[in-house]
């Protein structure tokens, strides 16, 4: 048996198998690219009926929609300017509260926490992460909202309500709900979303840098705040990044609490509305084209809105990733 | 093993300072004076939960001397290393017993101050772990966490740590810039120049130039050789011929026990044992 007769018969042997592969492997490659393609189509389909819809609105106010607080269905007036505000406010509110505690929380779990404790607490952030948003929606109008009613707001007004320069925030009566409350139930559901990047970013930082510092002689503290930070902080730009993306775009729990009011109040317990709660709310209601295409539109900033802010996220998890954040 | 510890084990009760420091038989490498016993480790073992990393180990570690710890991969010797600074007490499973003592001190009592046995220990790593912040910061970053000097006078501490690591004619100019620009070796001299600018009195190199290219290497090696003359030098190396080049006495450790201590002459080219013949030699390992 020679060499070319053997090489000749092996390819005689492997060369139907080895066609058909390349079929199989094209068939496949074809078929996941169109799956993968489907999500750039709907992405695309999603804006153009957003715009679509937000045509005769936008055609009709013009850039004064952005700017008006008028909302008016009897006389068909629109304008976005305070769910825009209230949406802005209540996220706002939320990232100030939600971002040291889940700093707080991250860093015991990562640096402080002993073993035994690691895993509880981890999974009941996840379990935090899982509750729908409705839930919190009953919960923030039947038990948050009462008692901020009965405690934390009277003492706020009493307190900071007169003090000069941030006294106007705290004024008016103390309803329960609205700007502030919803800005709280945001606050406590994005909180395990960037507690947990948080933590995941803490964990990233290599055991070797932070025994070099603790190896100085530095305290646990002081470790966080010149190594741990500084090494991470595009992660947790990211992290928080996320968070805001999601208290942006909130609804139910929202809905439930603001007050749904189209006005803007200087004062933080006063009843607002956001984007997402106006949309859930009044779509039933928009008997007319131009009150349905406001509301479409209203979608379309939302929807710029968060857009941006998941771009800014990606962006800066890349920058981590890519090196050291610095 | 006892039988070439002896000389250098004090058989007495003594109150560690007031006992003579003994060098290990033979003549100590130079003809400097019998150097001083800095740390004394005694009886130490050490576990990571219930595993026994090392095994009721005693040697001294001599001041102005270079003491090398050699041995295959997970034979404990940088877990000894990381017992004298105490940095295993970062994790909650780990946990030594016996004694080191520090110019008289036990080290693992829990009354030792555990920030300060930090500033007189200092350590560098395997792998060069600068600080995400600018040159100067890493260096001054120690300092500032014991001290509040004047700005001139930090200046002046920043200087000479560098100046002491070799580093200074490289970074003079690019103070401000971000440790982590600097090449790998250039890394592991900021590193050391950070431990020392704490001014400490014991040095520990856990594989110092393990990351690093030959060229890197050797500027390291330089540089142990230069600091040997102020401070007590802990080295635990996988490469024979660095501890050869650079140690004084070298001890090799197999499967968390001490095998042999010696002069790092002897232990290179006459050693009592023939497991660490066997290792120097290259015959296992």
């Amino acid at each position: 048996m020679t060499g070319i007769a053997a090489s000749s018969g092996f390819e005689a042997r492997i060369g139907y198998w080895a066609r058909s592969q390349k079929r199989y492997d094209t068939a496949f490659r074809l078929g996941t690219a169109l799956f993968a393609l489907l999500v750039l189509v709907l992405l695309g389909g999603v804006i153009v009926a957003l715009v679509d819809g937000a045509a005769p609105a936008l055609a009709k106010f013009k850039l004064g929609f952005l700017v008006t607080e008028e909302w008016n269905p009897v006389t068909d007036e629109f304008g976005a300017l305070a769910p825009i505000y209230g949406t802005l406010v209540t996220s706002a509110i939320a990232m100030l509260i939600a971002v040291p505690i889940s700093f707080g929380i991250a860093l015991f779990i990562t640096e402080l926490c002993p073993p035994w404790l690691k895993r509880p607490i981890g999974t009941a952030i996840e379990l935090l992460a899982g509750i729908p948003s409705i839930i919190y929606g009953i919960w923030g109008l039947f038990v948050l909202a009462p008692l901020l009613q009965e405690t934390a707001q009277p003492l706020l007004i009493e307190s900071l309500g007169s003090l000069p320069g941030v006294g106007f925030l705290f004024a008016g009566p103390p309803l329960g709900i609205g700007v502030f409350t919803a800005g709280l139930i945001l606050a406590i559901m994005v909180l395990p979303f960037i507690a947990s990047v948080m933590r995941d970013v803490f964990e990233a930082v290599p055991a070797l840098l932070k025994e070099s510092a603790y190896g100085l002689g530095a305290t646990t503290w002081e470790v966080v705040w010149s190594v741990v930070l500084p090494y991470t902080r595009s992660g947790m730009m990211g992290g928080i990044m996320l968070g805001l993306g999601r208290a942006l775009g909130e609804t139910m729990a929202v809905t439930f609490v603001i007050g749904n009011a189209h006005r803007i109040h200087a004062s933080l317990f006063a009843p607002g509305t956001t984007i997402s709660a106006a949309l859930a709310n009044e779509f039933a209601e928009a008997t007319t084209d131009i009150y349905l295409s406001s509301l479409v539109a209203l979608g379309l900033i939302l929807f710029l809105i968060t857009f941006s802010v998941l771009v800014l996220a990606k962006l800066m998890l890349q920058r981590l990733q890519r090196g050291l954040g610095t | 093993m006892t039988a070439i510890l002896s000389p250098a084990r004090p058989s007495d009760a003594l109150p560690p300072l007031a006992r003579p420091a003994v060098p290990p038989a033979g003549h100590a490498p130079g003809a400097v004076p019998d150097p001083a016993v800095k740390a004394d480790i005694r009886n130490v073992r050490f576990f990571y939960k219930k595993f026994e990393a090392i095994k009721n180990i005693s040697l001294p570690l001599y001041d102005r001397r270079v003491t090398a710890f050699i041995g295959p991969s997970g034979c404990g010797k940088s877990t000894l290393l990381r017992m004298l600074n105490r940095i295993y007490t970062l994790y909650p499973e780990q946990r030594a017993e016996g004694e080191i003592l520090i110019d008289g001190r036990n080290a693992l009592a829990a009354d030792y101050d555990i920030n300060l046995l930090r500033a007189k220990v200092g350590m560098v790593f395997q792998k060069p772990t600068p600080f995400p912040m600018s040159i100067y910061d890493n260096i001054a970053f120690g300092i500032r966490l014991y001290e509040k000097p004047p700005a001139a006078e930090l200046d002046v501490r920043v200087e000479e740590a560098l100046q002491r690591a070799a580093l200074w004619n490289e970074v003079k100019d690019k103070l401000r810039q971000s440790g982590l620009g600097l090449s790998g070796g250039q890394q592991q001299r900021l590193c050391i120049a950070r431990a020392i600018a704490l001014r400490p009195e014991i040095l520990l190199l856990d594989e110092p130039a393990s990351a690093l290219d030959p060229i890197s290497t050797s500027k390291i090696e330089d540089l142990i050789h230069e600091l040997r003359s102020d401070y007590c030098i802990a080295i635990v190396t996988h490469n024979m011929q660095q501890a050869a080049r650079t140690a004084d006495y070298t001890a090799f450790m197999y499967l968390g026990e001490l095998v042999e201590y010696d002069e790092t002459a002897t232990i290179f080219t006459k050693p009592g044992k023939k497991q660490t013949e066997d290792y120097v030699t290259g015959r296992f390992g």
